[in-house]
């Protein structure tokens, strides 16, 4: 019963990842919320379209989106992983699920970031 | 002489034996005093009802256990919970997350076997010098409060779709071997016990383990301990390594 | 000095291999519902497993809406009458009441997520209920500014 651990742990990777991001988050979310909703005075705080080419092509503004794609991406996988990993999987099915969860994740960072990028050449 | 004001009071007890298709609820009408308890109602079924109720229980006092059951949702001692703090019929389940024996007994071997493996069951305990309390102190903290009736494991969101998860007792006990001052523990092996997906890290923070209790054990707030002692550990064994590196490079 | 009982007989003890029997089938484990439903029954649960349900709904949730959101930001690359288009429809009350329940999302799973973070490190574990009332009654009080804002056009 006892688990054999490797040198260093390597088991709580996963939560303190997922801590880690969620504490980045807070900021990155509230930025994101507040440039989105609250600064463009039109209803609902939304941009129109060459509002958000204007706001997306300023290059820090493209570097914070970019950065909080990667990080709301990658607390996304992880908490699906650990949502899913609830379910008591076996070993073999664990390894899939995160396999395709890393999968998932870097597809998304990387349309998101063609799309940003694409946003951000028509300014 | 004091008379007690005797009610009827409503039972729906599940009831299962092994071989049936799916377990079903009876219901019995219990003539029982206002300071009656749950386990006093099961008795009076078994004794004056249906004699095949199948229940477990010992000491009759929130010591051993083992009466352990679900009231009207909620984990309980079936000895120390009165009938007067429930209005209407009163549901009785087994506890949740353990395979159901008989009725409302669940199997206990399936709980014990989630605990730390090898662990000192049967420990030396010496008499300490320590032990007179300082002028200082209030007293000394109790460490073995958990009396194992496996309330929290039945409690835990985690361990109702996860039968690997080890589970809050056998964590708190693990926390506690360390936080003992005692001879025979092995701390790195008991680590790497919690240290796994069904260990520590797989409780969400529900606490509910923490409000099943009926012993104050705490288990929740243990675990968060646990995962403290390990992350120490992973900073320790970050530390190390350069060390070791330059150790090789001496010799 | 008593006797000796006979050895197993059949038709006496028929009930005892009925017994006997049952004893070989599995013991189905005991559930309050099956499978993940358990998470988000909150019947006779205390403070943690609302916090705890609610963080799972909002997570997926979440999850839901992060490639939602993608899909409609995808609006974009049709140029400005495609985004107008989608304005329309985002600025009528109903998809501005989605924004709001949006925030909320974000606020319950932000704030109940510091109070894992932070109890799961081993700080506070034992004032986990207080931390979660008051970072949802700060919640509570961004939500409805929030609201506010998103119906009112300006903070």
């Amino acid at each position: 019963m006892v688990a054999t651990a490797p040198e260093r742990s390597t088991r709580s990777r996963s939560w303190r990842w997922t801590a880690f991001t969620g504490v980045s988050l807070l900021a990155l979310v509230t930025i994101h919320m507040v440039a989105h909703h609250f600064v463009v005075e039109e209803i609902g705080g939304l941009r129109t379209y060459q509002h958000v080419l204007d706001y997306i092509s300023t290059p820090i503004i493209f570097v914070i989106e970019g950065v909080f794609l990667v990080v709301v991406t990658v607390h996304a996988m992880l908490g699906l992983r650990s949502v899913l990993f609830d379910f008591g999987l076996s070993e073999r099915w664990r390894r899939r699920l995160e396999l395709g969860l890393v999968t998932l994740g870097i597809v998304t960072v990387v349309y998101g970031f063609i799309l940003i990028g694409v946003l951000a050449s028509r300014a | 002489m004091t008379t007690e004001t005797t009610s009827t009071r409503r039972l729906r007890v599940h009831r299962f034996k092994r071989g049936d298709d799916a377990p079903h609820v009876e219901e019995f009408d219990v003539p029982m005093g206002e300071d009656a308890t749950v386990l006093e109602a099961l008795r009076w079924i078994q004794l004056h009802g249906d004699p095949s109720l199948g229940l477990r229980h010992s000491c009759f006092h929130a010591s051993c256990g083992t009466c352990g059951v679900r009231v009207n949702g909620r984990e309980r001692l079936a000895c120390v919970t009165k009938l007067a703090d429930f209005s209407g019929t009163i549901t009785v389940d087994p506890i949740a997350n353990l395979p159901v024996l008989l009725d409302v007994v669940v199997d206990m071997a399936t709980f014990f076997a989630h605990y730390p493996d090898p662990h000192p069951i049967v420990r030396e305990s010496g008499f300490l010098p320590e032990a007179a309390v300082a002028d200082d102190l209030d007293g000394h903290e109790r460490y073995e409060d958990c009396i194992e009736c496996g309330l929290c494991l039945s409690a835990c969101p985690v361990a109702a779709t996860d039968d690997s998860y080890v589970g809050p007792a056998a964590l708190a006990y693990a926390q506690r071997l360390l936080e003992e001052p005692r001879d025979g523990v092995d701390r790195n092996a008991l680590l790497d016990w919690a240290d796994q997906d069904a260990g520590a890290w797989r409780c969400h923070a529900a606490f509910e383990c923490t409000e099943a209790c009926p012993s104050d054990v705490r288990p929740a707030q243990r675990i968060m301990s646990l995962r403290k002692e390990l992350r120490h550990r992973r900073s320790e064994q970050g530390r190390k390594v350069p060390e070791q590196a330059a150790g090789e490079e001496a010799t | 000095m008593s006797e000796t009982r006979a050895p197993f007989d059949r038709e006496r003890d028929a009930g005892v291999e009925e017994i006997l029997r049952g004893r070989r089938q599995p013991a189905p484990v005991s559930r309050k519902l099956p499978g993940p439903i358990a998470w988000f029954d909150l019947r006779s649960r205390n403070t943690g497993h609302l916090a705890f349900s609610l963080n799972r709904v909002t997570g997926l949730g979440l999850v839901a809406y992060l490639y939602l959101h993608l899909a409609v930001l995808s609006q974009l690359l049709g140029g400005e009458d495609a985004w107008n288009d989608f304005l329309e429809v985002a600025t009528t009350p109903l998809f501005l009441g989605l924004d709001v329940l949006l925030v909320f999302g974000l606020l319950a799973h932000g704030l109940n997520g510091t109070r894992v973070a932070l109890v799961g490190s081993g700080f506070v574990p034992n004032r986990q209920k207080a931390l979660f009332w008051s970072l949802m009654a700060f919640g509570a009080i961004v939500l409805v500014y929030s609201a506010l804002h998103i119906f009112g056009g300006e903070a």
